[in-house]
């Protein structure tokens, strides 16, 4: 499956208020799931986040968990008008997120496969410089399909 | 106590059990995601905090089920338990509000909210 076909417009937000990880993570979230959904699927996120950061570098963050609160993947992306402090493992500040909730009964486990593709594409995003290029949802998508199908063409 | 806190405790141990899976799934270090030993000990305390956190009878049949099935609970949709795939009674699906489980494979059942 394309992960350009998994992102919706509604879902990706290039002009995400700066402020902490907390408050990011949860304006993402409340893009997919509302109340006391939105609130296991907060919780279950910021326990991955004590594990360790999921601040891959480079200005990108991929937060990710399953939660028993959604019934099929989603995906909400955000860039905050400035870059905010997410203790990455390069310690630099992130403006591009990339926010992933998977259902616990995952056949295929199309969780892993999307979230590794996710991390694909985030590499051609820093290598290429193209954090700030989008302009507009749709402008987004459509990157992220045309590094989609590079990606593609590589292999 | 109170049935609304045992069901968020219940669910959050549900989702904590998936995370502490998937650390220890070859293809998700792979990935590049590294967890620290020290953070995943950090994390099975936790898990184990909010196991007690459960009643007594609520927490065997948790970690009976996961020993079992290795999930424990199986969301319901359109009437079938997910777990097993069969169709639920009906006068169960009136009752999403209890903690209560499959009669066909045991699983505790989830309703998602609409």
């Amino acid at each position: 499956m394309n992960l350009s076909s998994l992102l919706s417009k509604k879902r990706i937000n290039l002009s995400l208020k700066p402020g902490k990880k907390e408050a990011v993570i949860r304006e993402l979230v409340y893009s997919i799931k509302k109340g006391e959904d939105a609130e296991l699927i907060i919780s279950t996120l910021l326990k991955r986040e004590e594990l360790g950061s999921t601040g891959i570098g480079k200005g990108i963050a991929i937060p990710h968990c399953r939660s028993l609160a959604v019934e099929k993947l989603e995906i909400a992306v955000g860039r905050t008008l400035k870059p905010i402090n997410f203790k990455s493992i390069d310690k630099k500040p992130v403006s591009l997120i990339f926010l992933i909730i998977a259902p616990p009964q995952d056949p295929g486990n199309q969780y892993l496969i999307t979230l590794g593709k996710i991390v694909q594409i985030a590499k051609e995003i820093t290598k290429k410089n193209l954090i700030q290029k989008p302009k507009t949802p749709e402008e987004f998508i459509s990157l992220i399909n045309d590094l989609e199908k590079g990606l593609k063409r590589r292999k | 106590m109170n049935e609304d806190l045992t069901q968020a405790h219940l669910k959050l141990l549900f989702d904590l059990d998936n995370l502490i899976d998937d650390m220890e799934e070859p293809k998700y270090q792979k990935i590049g995601f590294k967890v620290e030993n020290e953070a995943r000990l950090l994390l099975l305390r936790k898990r184990n905090d909010l196991l007690k956190k459960l009643p007594k009878e609520l927490a065997e049949i948790y970690e009976r089920l996961k020993k079992r099935y290795h999930q424990a609970i199986a969301p319901v949709e359109n009437g079938f338990c997910l777990g097993c795939f069969q169709q639920l009674p009906t006068q169960l699906l009136t009752r999403s509000q209890e903690i209560i489980t499959c009669p066909n494979c045991g699983r505790i059942l989830y309703w998602r909210k609409k």
